[in-house]
C-alpha cells in the first residue's frame, strides 16, 4: 500500500502544476518598466553622531581639521587633489591654442568679477581651505582643508575673506554637528556664484535649499541633496562646469542624466526619436531661474559714478546690470566641449569676444541642442594689447575702493604678470552656462509646439537645419550627416 | 536720466539679440498683388471696395471654387429640389446652414412670400452670415441670379446692401478682422464686409463716414505690400472663427467664455495649451496636465485632417473606390495645378448632426488612416474585439473638460431676451468665473462610418423646446415671442404676476420655467393675442458627434471597469434635461435614429434622461450585460440543491444517531488508477477557477479588487486546460475500454436506478447496505451514469464550444457572430456555469454517501477505497443480473 500523504502532496503538486505553468506561459507579459532610475542612486550610509567626539576647545578652523585627521587620516591628501581645493583642472590639449592647458578658477577670466589674480582674499572666501591670500599661497598644508564648510550641519558655519572661519563661529558647534554634504553646505558657493544669490547660474539658487517640486523635481519631490548625482568618491565630486575648463562632457568625471535615467526613457517613441538630437535638459528646462532672479548682463564701463544702488540694477563699484526671472534658455549644438578664451588672447574688440563657446554643429554626430544661460558682458581691456585686462579690485588700491581704473589695471598687471599699456576701454563678451539643474516636473517639460510652430523658440535655419524638421526632415537630411 | 539711458540701451541691446534670430523667416511663396474692384480696378484709385473674385481671380479659378464650395453655398442651390419630408424640421427650407432651422440659432428663413416673416435672406446674411463665408445666399438668390442685379424686393434693398462675395481672407490671412466684419454685416454694408475684414491688416482705415484705403499699405506700383497682407494656408485660428473654440496660446491662462456658441454643442476646445494652464475653474485641475487637444499640440493642423479635396499631398481615394492592388496611385495633380483650381471641399467625416451631411460624404482619413490601432495596444485584451465595436474617439475622448449645452429652453425668454440654456460639466451657471467647471463623460452611440461599420462613439445630447404655432407648424418668431414676454425692456406685469412665484417682483432663474398650466396658459394666451393661433410646446432632442479634444494613450481610458461593470458607461442613462417645460416630453431629430437605438425616460424628481439599449446594437458587454432571469434561474437551481443536501445530511446525521451505526462487511480495493486521479483533480481545480474566474468576469463589482483583464486571460487558459484534460481523458477512456463504465445499460436499468433513488431516500437514513457494489470494473451506479452521461455528452462540451466561441470572438468573429454572436453565447455560458456549480454541490455531497463519509474521497486522493462487500449477501436478482453483465 502507498503512503497516503505522500499520494496527496504528489497529486496536489502535479495537480496544480498542470493548472499553473499553462496559465503562466499563456499570460502575455506585462510590459517592462522602461527604467528605474531608483536603483541607481547611490546608497549613502548614515552619518555617524560627532556631537560627542569633537571636544575642541576650537579656536582657528586649522584645529578642526586636525581634529578630522586623527581618525579621517587621508581625508584632507583626498581634498588637496581636488579642483575644489586646487582650483586648476589636469593639462588638457586646447584645440583653439594649439597647446597643453591648465584651466581653473585659479587662473581663468569670465565676464563677472573678472579673475581672482590680485583678488584673492575675496575670492577665496570660496576657497575650500585656509588662508589663501596671494599667489604666493602654499597648498601642502594639510591642516588648511576646510572640512567644515561641506560637513556643517549646525547652519552657522561661515567663511570669510581668505577662507578663514568668519568671526564669531562656533567652531565646536560646527564640528559636532558634522554629517555628509546638505544642499545648503554646497549652496553655500554654488548658489552665490558671482557674488550673490543667483548671479551666476540661472539654475543654481537659494530656491533650491526648500524647493517645490515645481522648482526642482529632484530636489522637491524626491529631496535629492547635491551628491544624489554629483556622486562623490573619496572626495572627488563629479561634475565639470565649462566656466572654469575646456570642458569634457564626455568624460567620466560628469554628471549626466543617463547615469540613472534610460537613453530612451519615453513611453511615446516620437519622443525617444528626439534623444538623438535634442539633450534632455532642453525640453525638461523650459524656463531657468523661475524664482529668484538671474544676471543676464553685466556692464563694467558704467561703474564709478555716484547713482542710485541697487544690488539688481546699478552698483558703483561694479556698473550696471540686467537681471531676469523666468529665462527662456538659448540653445545651440553642444559636443560636450567648449572653446575658450584663455588671459592674453587677442581679441577684436568691435565683436562679442565669446569665452567658452559651446563646439558643436548640425553635422557634429556627437552635438545635441543644449539649453544655455548666456551672460553677456561688457569689460575692460588693452585698447593697445588688444587683450582682456586683470583688474585688482579688491583691496588696498582696488577699483572698488578708488574708483581709478588706471591704478587697478597697472596693480593687477604686476600681480598677473599680463602687461598693461596705458590705454584701456571696454568690450563685449559673451559666458555660456548650461542649464541642467531645476529639472521640472514632466508635465512642465516643452510640448511639440513649442519649437515646431510659427512661434517656436528653436531657430532652425540658425541651428543648421532648412527648416522645421517636422516637415523637412531630421538633421541626418536637413543639413547634418546627408 | 543719464542711469536711465545707460540701462535703457544695455536693455535694447538685449532686446537687439533676441529679436535678432527671429527674424531669419521663411521664404514667401505669394507674390504681392493689386486690390481690384469688382470693375477690376485697383481700389486704391477707385476707392471702391475690393472684389475677391476679381482681386484672386487674377490668378486663381475663383467661379470654379465658389462652383462648389460647401462652404459658401451653404444649401443654397439645393434648395429648388428640397423636400420639407426628408428634413428634421418640417419648417426647414434647406439642407445647409442656410435654410435649416436648429433650436441653438433658433432665428427661421422664411419663404420670400411669408405674411409672418421672420429672416428675409438679406436678414439672414445680417445676422447669421457672421458664420457665413460670403457667396451663395450672400450674393445669389434661389435661382442663381446676383442679388444686386435683381429686382428689388420688399423685404432687402440689395442695391443699397451690395453682396458679399464669396470671402476669401476670412480663411487665408493671418489675422482677419471679423468683428469689423460683422459690423459691416450687421449694419446692412455687406459691399464693404470683405473689405472690413482687412482692418486689422492695416490696409483699410474704418472712418466715421465709411471705408478708406490706406495708401501706405500699397507700393509705388499699386499692389498691397507683402507687410501688410499676405495671403496664408488655414490656420486653426481661421477655421476655429466658426467651427469652434480654437486658440494657440501655451502659456497664458485663456480666459474661456465656457458653455459659449462656439464650442457649447459638444465641449471640444481646440488648442495644444495643457488643461491645467487654462482659465477655467476646472475641478481637480493642477492634475490635468494633458492638453485640451493632442492633435493641436502635436502640432497637427485642421486642415492636415481636412485638406482640399485635390491637394496632391493629401489625396486619397476612398476605401470604397480604391484599386485593391494599388496602395498610392501615383499620379497626382500638378502643383500649379492645384493651385489654380484648388478644390474647396474639404476632407471631412460624416456629420450626423446635420442634414447637408448625411450626403455619401466622409472623405476625411479617419483615425486608421494615420495610426495603427494594432501597434500599441498589446495591453488590451480582446483587441480587434474591441476594435470592432469601439470606436478610438470612444476611449481616446474620455471626457469633455469644457462645459456643453444639455437643454435649451425657448419657451421662456430670459432678461437678455434669448433662450434658457442649461449646460452640462458645470456647477452653476458655467459663466460665471467662480462656478467650477467638472466637465461631462459623453455618451456613447453608435455611430455608422462611409464604410458602413458601426462603432461606438461619444456624442453629446442636447434637448430644445420651443412654442410651435399654425397648421403646419413652425416656431414661433422670435420678435412675437419678446412681444409675449415683453414690454420694451422689461418684462411684462402679467408674465411677473403668474411667474413671480415667491412674490419678490422679480423673475429668478428658477421661476424662469413653464412649470405649472397657468404659466403656459399666460404665454400662450400672450402669444394668441400677437395674432397666433394653435399655440403649442414642441421639444427635440439631438445627439452631437464629439471627434476633438482627443488625447493620447495615458490619458485614454485603460480602466476596463469603466466598460466592464455594473457602472458601465455603455447603456448609462444620459442626463438630458432638469425638467420639461410645459410637461411636454420631446421627439428625437438627426441622423441617429435615437428612437431606435435607446428610450427616454422622464423622472419627476430627476428629469429628462436617454439610454441606449444595447440589445439593440447586439452589443453584450462582459461584466455589465446579463439576462436577470438566466442569474436567478441558476441562482434558485443551486439554492434548492443546497437546501436539499443541507435536509438530507441533517436527517442521515440524526438517523444515524437514533439507530445507530451498521456495520457492513467492507474490503478495500484499489479503485482509481493514478491518471485517472490525476485527471479528475486537474479537472477539479480547473472547473473551481473557472467558476470563480468567470464569476468575477460576469459581475466584477462583486468582487472588484481582481483585475477584470487579469481574470480574462486567466479564465481563457483555465479553459483551455480544461479543455486538454477533457480530450485526454476522452483518449484514455476509449483506449482502455473504461468507457463503457459510463454507457448505461439499457437492459434493466430503469429498475436498478430506481433501487438506487430509493436507497438515497430511504435506505440510506436506516444504515442499510448499498444496493450496488462498488467494483474496480464498476464504479458508477445507475443514476450516477445517468448524471455523468448528461455532464459528459452534454453539459461539459456546450460548455466548452460556448466558451471557444466566445474565446473566438477576437480572431474568427464571423463564426460566433453567425450563431448570434455574444448576445446568445454569453447567457448559454452563464446558464451552463450555473449548472456546473449546482452539479459540484450535489457531486461534493454524493461522494460522501460511500460506507463512510470520507471513504470516496480518499479513494480518489490515493486510489484505495474501502466498499462493501456483497460476495456474502443473498443476491437481490436485480444485482446479480447485472453484476454478471458487467464481470
Amino acid at each position: 500500500m502507498r503512503n497516503y500523504k505522500h499520494t496527496w502532496l504528489l497529486g496536489t503538486i502535479l495537480s496544480l502544476a498542470i493548472i499553473i505553468i499553462p496559465i503562466l506561459i499563456a499570460l502575455p507579459r506585462n510590459a517592462q518598466p522602461i527604467d528605474d532610475p531608483f536603483s541607481k542612486l547611490p546608497k549613502i550610509a548614515i552619518h555617524v553622531d560627532h556631537s560627542a567626539l569633537m571636544q575642541g576647545p576650537f579656536n582657528t578652523g586649522q584645529e578642526v581639521t586636525q581634529a578630522c585627521l586623527v581618525c579621517h587620516p587621508d581625508a584632507s591628501e583626498q581634498v588637496m587633489h581636488t579642483s575644489h581645493y586646487t582650483w586648476e583642472s589636469d593639462s588638457v590639449y586646447s584645440p583653439d591654442h594649439k597647446r597643453m592647458v591648465t584651466l581653473g578658477k585659479k587662473n581663468a577670466i569670465n565676464n563677472f568679477c573678472i579673475s581672482i589674480e590680485s583678488n584673492w582674499p575675496a575670492c577665496t572666501a570660496c576657497h575650500v581651505g585656509y588662508g589663501w591670500e596671494d599667489e604666493s599661497y602654499d597648498f601642502s598644508h594639510k591642516e588648511n582643508v576646510d572640512c567644515l564648510v561641506c560637513h556643517d550641519h549646525s547652519g552657522g558655519y561661515k567663511k570669510s575673506k581668505k577662507g578663514n572661519p568668519a568671526k564669531g563661529v562656533d567652531l565646536l558647534a560646527a564640528a559636532r554637528s558634522v554629517g555628509a554634504p546638505t544642499r545648503e553646505n554646497c549652496g553655500g558657493c554654488h548658489f552665490d556664484g558671482g557674488g550673490g544669490n543667483a548671479v551666476k547660474h540661472g539654475d543654481l539658487d537659494g530656491s533650491l535649499k526648500f524647493p517645490s517640486e515645481r522648482i526642482d523635481v529632484h530636489m522637491g519631490r524626491y529631496d535629492f541633496s547635491c551628491t544624489t548625482c554629483h556622486r562623490t568618491e573619496d572626495h572627488n565630486i563629479r561634475g565639470k562646469a565649462s566656466s572654469v575648463s575646456i570642458g569634457d562632457l564626455n568624460t567620466q568625471n560628469q554628471v549626466q542624466c543617463i547615469d540613472c535615467h534610460n537613453q530612451e526613457p519615453h513611453r511615446d517613441a516620437r519622443l525617444n526619436e528626439h534623444t538623438e538630437a535634442v539633450a534632455c535638459q532642453t525640453c525638461h528646462v523650459a524656463l531657468m531661474a523661475r524664482k529668484d532672479a538671474t544676471k543676464i548682463h553685466w556692464d563694467w564701463s558704467t561703474a564709478g559714478q555716484d547713482l542710485p544702488q541697487d544690488a539688481h540694477q546699478y552698483l558703483k563699484i561694479k556698473g550696471s546690470f540686467v537681471y531676469k526671472k523666468n529665462h527662456r534658455p538659448d540653445y545651440a549644438w553642444y559636443n560636450g566641449t567648449t572653446g575658450r578664451y584663455l588671459k592674453g588672447d587677442i581679441i577684436d574688440p568691435t565683436q562679442v569676444t565669446p569665452f567658452n563657446k559651446p563646439n558643436g554643429n548640425i553635422k557634429d554626430p556627437k552635438a545635441k541642442i543644449w539649453p544655455f544661460k548666456i551672460h553677456y558682458g561688457k569689460q575692460i581691456y588693452d585698447k593697445t594689447n588688444n587683450y582682456f585686462l586683470l583688474p585688482k579690485t579688491v583691496g588696498a588700491g582696488g577699483y572698488w575702493t578708488e574708483f581709478d581704473w588706471d591704478q587697478a589695471l597697472r596693480l593687477g598687471a604686476e600681480n598677473s604678470g599680463l602687461p598693461y599699456s596705458g590705454e584701456y576701454d571696454f568690450a563685449e563678451t559673451s559666458f555660456y552656462w548650461t542649464t541642467s539643474h531645476m529639472i521640472t516636473p514632466k508635465d512642465e517639460a516643452l510640448q511639440c509646439i513649442d519649437c515646431h510652430s510659427d512661434v517656436g523658440r528653436l531657430d532652425w535655419q540658425m541651428l543648421g537645419y532648412d527648416g522645421d524638421p517636422v516637415t523637412h526632415g531630421s538633421r541626418f537630411l536637413s543639413g547634418g550627416e546627408r | 536720466m543719464i542711469f536711465s539711458k545707460r540701462l535703457t540701451s544695455s536693455l535694447l541691446m538685449l532686446i537687439m539679440l533676441f529679436v535678432k534670430t527671429s527674424l531669419a523667416g521663411t521664404p514667401v511663396l505669394h507674390p504681392q498683388f493689386p486690390l481690384l474692384d469688382e470693375s477690376g480696378k485697383n481700389v486704391l484709385f477707385s476707392g471702391q471696395p475690393l472684389s475677391t473674385m476679381q482681386t484672386c481671380g487674377t490668378c486663381h479659378d475663383t467661379q470654379f471654387i465658389v462652383s462648389h464650395s460647401r462652404h459658401s453655398d451653404a444649401g443654397l442651390s439645393s434648395m429648388n429640389n428640397f423636400s420639407p419630408s426628408a428634413s428634421d424640421y418640417p419648417w426647414d427650407r434647406g439642407s445647409g446652414y442656410y435654410g435649416q432651422w436648429n433650436p441653438l440659432n433658433y432665428r427661421f428663413l422664411s419663404a420670400p412670400d411669408d405674411s409672418l416673416l421672420d429672416l428675409s435672406q438679406g436678414e439672414w446674411v445680417q445676422t447669421l452670415g457672421f458664420r457665413h463665408v460670403g457667396g451663395g445666399p450672400a450674393e445669389y438668390n434661389q435661382a442663381g441670379v446676383r442679388l444686386d442685379k435683381s429686382p428689388v424686393t420688399e423685404s432687402w434693398d440689395w442695391q443699397k446692401s451690395g453682396v458679399e462675395e464669396m470671402n476669401c481672407f476670412l480663411c487665408h490671412t493671418k489675422a482677419p478682422d471679423i468683428e469689423e466684419r460683422n459690423q459691416a454685416l450687421q449694419n446692412g454694408n455687406f459691399r464693404w464686409a470683405n473689405s472690413a475684414t482687412l482692418i486689422q491688416s492695416g490696409a483699410v482705415i474704418k472712418e466715421r463716414t465709411g471705408y478708406r484705403w490706406n495708401p501706405e499699405a500699397f507700393t509705388a506700383k499699386g499692389d498691397v505690400r507683402r507687410d501688410f497682407l499676405s495671403p496664408t494656408d488655414p490656420s486653426n485660428e481661421n477655421c476655429g472663427q466658426c467651427h469652434g473654440l480654437v486658440f494657440t496660446a501655451k502659456d497664458t491662462p485663456e480666459g474661456l467664455k465656457s458653455c459659449d456658441w462656439n464650442t457649447a454643442t459638444t465641449g471640444e476646445i481646440i488648442a495644444p495649451q495643457r488643461i491645467n494652464r487654462s482659465g477655467l475653474n476646472l475641478k481637480d485641475k493642477e492634475n490635468l496636465h494633458r492638453s485640451w487637444d493632442i492633435h493641436t499640440e502635436r502640432a497637427v493642423q485642421c486642415v492636415d485632417c481636412h485638406p482640399s479635396a485635390n491637394n496632391p499631398i493629401y489625396y486619397q481615394d476612398s476605401k470604397k473606390h480604391r484599386l485593391d492592388h494599388l496602395i498610392f496611385d501615383a499620379r497626382r495633380i500638378d502643383v500649379m495645378d492645384f493651385l489654380y483650381r484648388p478644390s474647396h471641399e474639404f476632407a471631412r467625416g460624416g456629420l450626423p448632426d446635420s442634414n447637408e451631411q448625411r450626403s455619401p460624404g466622409e472623405t476625411m482619413r479617419s483615425c486608421d488612416g494615420c495610426h495603427d490601432a494594432n501597434v500599441g495596444h498589446n495591453w488590451l485584451p480582446y483587441k480587434d474585439a474591441h476594435f470592432a465595436k469601439v470606436s478610438c474617439e470612444s476611449c481616446h475622448i474620455p471626457r469633455m473638460h469644457a462645459p456643453a449645452y444639455q437643454q435649451i429652453d425657448w419657451t421662456v425668454l430670459t432678461k437678455s431676451q434669448t433662450a434658457a440654456h442649461d449646460c452640462r460639466g458645470a456647477e452653476g451657471d458655467p459663466r460665471d468665473v467662480t462656478t467650477i467647471i467638472n466637465g461631462f463623460e459623453p455618451i456613447l452611440l453608435p455611430s455608422r462610418n462611409a464604410d458602413n461599420e458601426t462603432r461606438l462613439k461619444p456624442f453629446n445630447m442636447i434637448s430644445s423646446w420651443y412654442w410651435v404655432y399654425g397648421d403646419t407648424p413652425r416656431p414661433v418668431r422670435l420678435a412675437d415671442l419678446k412681444k409675449a414676454y415683453f414690454k420694451g425692456n422689461n418684462y411684462r406685469e402679467d408674465v411677473v404676476a403668474v411667474f413671480d412665484v415667491d412674490g419678490n417682483g422679480e423673475i429668478s432663474e428658477a421661476e424662469l420655467r413653464i412649470d405649472s398650466p397657468e404659466k403656459e396658459q399666460a404665454i400662450r394666451q400672450n402669444l394668441e393675442t400677437v395674432g397666433l393661433t394653435q399655440v403649442k410646446i414642441e421639444g427635440n432632442v439631438e445627439a452631437y458627434k464629439i471627434n476633438h479634444a482627443v488625447t493620447g494613450g495615458e490619458w485614454a481610458t485603460r480602466e476596463c471597469a469603466s466598460c466592464h461593470s455594473e457602472d458601465s458607461r455603455i447603456g448609462a442613462p444620459f442626463e438630458l434635461a432638469t425638467f420639461l417645460p410645459g410637461g411636454i416630453v420631446p421627439g428625437f431629430t438627426g441622423a441617429i435614429d435615437l428612437g431606435q437605438i435607446g428610450t427616454m425616460e422622464v423622472d419627476a424628481r430627476t428629469g429628462l434622461s436617454y439610454t441606449m439599449d444595447l440589445s439593440t446594437q447586439g452589443l453584450y458587454v462582459f461584466g455589465e450585460t446579463s439576462i436577470v432571469w438566466v442569474d436567478w434561474l441558476g441562482f434558485a437551481l443551486m439554492l434548492a440543491t443546497i437546501i436539499g443536501v443541507v435536509v438530507h445530511a441533517t436527517y442521515r446525521v440524526i438517523s444515524a444517531r437514533r439507530n445507530g451505526y451498521k456495520e457492513h462487511q467492507t474490503k478495500r480495493i484499489y479503485m482509481y488508477r493514478f491518471y485517472e486521479r490525476l485527471w479528475h483533480w486537474v479537472q477539479v481545480m480547473a472547473i473551481f477557477l473557472l467558476l470563480i474566474t468567470g464569476f468575477i468576469i460576469h459581475k466584477p463589482e462583486m468582487l472588484g479588487i481582481l483585475s477584470f483583464p487579469f481574470m480574462v486571460q486567466v479564465h481563457n487558459a483555465l479553459g483551455f486546460i480544461l479543455f486538454a484534460n477533457a480530450f485526454l481523458a476522452v483518449i484514455y477512456h476509449l483506449v482502455s475500454g473504461e468507457i463503457k463504465q459510463y454507457i448505461p445499460q439499457p437492459r434493466g436499468f430503469f429498475d436498478q436506478a430506481v433501487a438506487q433513488a430509493n436507497f438515497y431516500l430511504k435506505g440510506i437514513f436506516r444504515g442499510e447496505e448499498h444496493p450496488f457494489e462498488k467494483s474496480r470494473a464498476k464504479k458508477l451506479n445507475p443514476l450516477q451514469q445517468m448524471t455523468y452521461f448528461g455532464l459528459l455528452n452534454l453539459l461539459l462540451p456546450m460548455q466548452i464550444i460556448t466558451g471557444l466561441l466566445i474565446w473566438s470572438i477576437q480572431t474568427w468573429p464571423s463564426i460566433s457572430n453567425a450563431l448570434g454572436g455574444l448576445r446568445v453565447l454569453g447567457p448559454i455560458h452563464t446558464l451552463l456555469a450555473w449548472l456546473f456549480a449546482t452539479f459540484i454541490l450535489l457531486h461534493v455531497y454524493l461522494t460522501t454517501t460511500g460506507h463512510k463519509p470520507m471513504d470516496g474521497i480518499k479513494a480518489m486522493i490515493n486510489g484505495w477505497d474501502e466498499v462493501e462487500d456483497h460476495s456474502g449477501r443473498k443476491s437481490t436478482g436485480i444485482e446479480t443480473e447485472s453484476k454478471e453483465k458487467l464481470k
